[in-house]
């Protein structure tokens, strides 16, 4: 029975484990040379979530129906519910080789709370309320691991002006993790191990601007800027220490969900869509930063909304789902597409061209279920946020509409594996889909 | 048969006998984190149980510190 370690590295660009961009890997470094690489090419939309169930599902975010963190209730403008491990109905890879008696351990990954009964072992991840929740399989050994490493820390809040709080806490939260996965592979049975790491991301998007000197706003700052570079000098030495506990056959995997890139801005969607007359407010909202809600639009003028993040989400205000619909069915296919001219043909706030995507989900995946948006958005190909609140005074913010944030996700991220027993070969093999990460996954396991 | 401890009402249990050696090991072990074998399989089957019982992943309070760091972290 084959062993297989699967580090993931929430964020982590081809730039940063490949060629080494202003950091200095030694261990992961070796799993790259001595390994096979690919690009990873995310899903849509290249988020945290849906990207890592995608790939440990091998299904389209379509065919999960999770679209992101949270989705919409239909007929609501306001009201959302999260996504939790409840909303996976595809089995995935700690599922299908659990049930071939496979013993699994798997870490923070995004969504796994609740945490179901596994063969094996289970961490839930950050979607986590909190340690005073039952966050692991078995319920004991969240018993366990609190007795030597304290409650377990889920997430950092990073979008703070607060940066050395910012750096304590983030590094002290990885190094619990790396503890926590060094004793579990130690103590427990396992033949495959999938640690989450979601550190990695908090820690691009907080200092993303001190470290790359392309970013716009890049700032060249004495602590700030050697931050990235030390966090990931911490998880190549977790690294170290954690390949010194695997069995010498072990197959280990680098992967992460998507990359990153430099923000250049937020984009304020639902201003624009007013600007274009898809849109109107009951009244001239002049507060920044409003949230838009059912008292501040104007439903019975209103045909289009849209949503903030990494992406924009847009919906139609369509007659028979939505409570103060007006667009007629007949109406909707003409809608979507004037709507996409007009997004494609939105520019800079000097006038530069743009290219941003904007896609139907029923053009992106072979099956569309769940609470799916009418339009998925991408502004400049990902380098604007969606800022989704109203009261601006432009319709280009140079930050984030919810505070500051420097990097922005990218559609390549990395997918590395070594195989002691040689069955994967050496050198870059170019772009594989996140959603086929599985299928190859099943296949070296049986190698 | 139901019996009251500490106000709380109780029921007796037959678990094998190998398991409860098990059980009664584990708390041993436990450095006090368990006071006896009840309070071990007590803690086990609410832990399990509680999110089966439960319609709803997160109450309303959860739900919306969740979507506050998420704003926070820029997803929303």
């Amino acid at each position: 029975m084959r062993k297989m370690f699967i580090l993931g590295l929430d964020c982590t660009p081809p730039k940063i484990l490949y060629e080494e961009y202003n950091v200095e890997l030694e261990y992961l470094k070796e799993i790259v040379e001595e390994g096979t690489r690919f690009n990873l090419k995310s899903c849509h939309p290249p988020i945290t979530i849906p990207a890592w169930i995608v790939m440990f599902t091998g299904k389209t975010p379509g065919e999960l129906g999770i679209y992101g963190f949270r989705h919409r209730k239909p007929g609501d403008v306001r009201e959302s519910y999260i996504v939790n491990s409840r909303f996976i109905k595809a089995p995935t890879l700690w599922d299908v080789l659990g049930r071939r008696g496979y013993r699994v351990g798997v870490i923070g990954v995004p969504p796994t709370y609740p945490p179901k009964p596994v063969h094996g072992f289970m961490i839930s991840d950050f979607i986590t309320p909190g340690p005073e929740k039952p966050y692991t399989f078995p319920p004991l050994l969240k018993v366990e691991l609190e007795r030597f490493f304290g409650p377990y820390i889920f997430d950092v809040i990073y979008r703070s002006h607060e940066k050395d709080k910012i750096v304590k806490e983030l590094f002290a939260m990885t190094k619990q993790h790396l503890s926590i996965v060094q004793y579990l592979l130690g103590k427990k049975r396992w033949d495959v191990f999938i640690y989450v790491e979601i550190g990695v991301d908090r820690v691009h998007h907080a200092f993303w601007k001190y470290f790359d000197r392309e970013h716009p706003r890049h700032v060249e700052h004495p602590v700030y800027s050697k931050t990235i570079p030390e966090y990931y000098k911490l998880i190549d030495e977790g690294f170290k220490s954690i390949k010194e506990k695997l069995p010498k056959d072990t197959i280990v995997v680098i992967t992460s969900d998507h990359g990153a890139k430099a923000m250049k801005g937020a984009f304020v969607v639902n201003q624009w869509l007013e600007e274009q007359g898809y849109l109107k407010f009951k009244e001239k909202p002049r507060r920044p930063g409003e949230d838009i809600d059912r008292e501040i639009i104007d439903w019975e003028h209103t045909m289009v909304w849209g949503w903030g993040g990494y992406y924009a989400r847009m919906f139609i205000n369509l007659e028979g789902r939505e409570p103060k619909g007006i667009v007629k069915k007949e109406e909707y296919e003409d809608l979507i597409n004037q709507l996409k001219k007009d997004i494609r043909k939105i520019k800079g706030p000097k006038g530069e061209p743009w290219n941003s995507k904007v896609y139907t989900p029923y053009e992106l995946y072979p099956e569309v279920n769940g609470d799916a948006p009418d339009l998925i958005v991408y502004f400049d190909n990902l380098s604007w946020r969606s800022a989704g609140t109203v009261g601006w005074d432009t319709i280009y913010l140079p930050e984030n509409d919810r505070g500051p944030d420097d990097a922005v996700h990218d559609w390549h991220g990395v997918f590395a594996v070594y195989d002691p027993e040689g069955t994967v070969g050496k050198g870059f093999k170019g772009e594989i889909r996140i959603e086929r990460v599985f299928d190859l996954l099943m296949k070296l396991m049986q190698s | 048969m139901g019996f009251k401890i500490m106000g709380e009402e109780k029921v007796a249990v037959h678990i094998s006998k190998e398991l409860y050696e098990k059980a009664r090991k584990y708390v041993e072990e436990s450095e006090g984190e368990f006071k006896s074998v009840d309070e071990l399989v007590e803690f086990v089957l609410k832990e399990v149980l509680s999110e089966e019982v439960e319609e709803k992943v997160f109450t309303k309070e959860e739900e919306e510190k969740i979507k506050e760091r998420l704003r926070a972290l820029g997803y929303i």
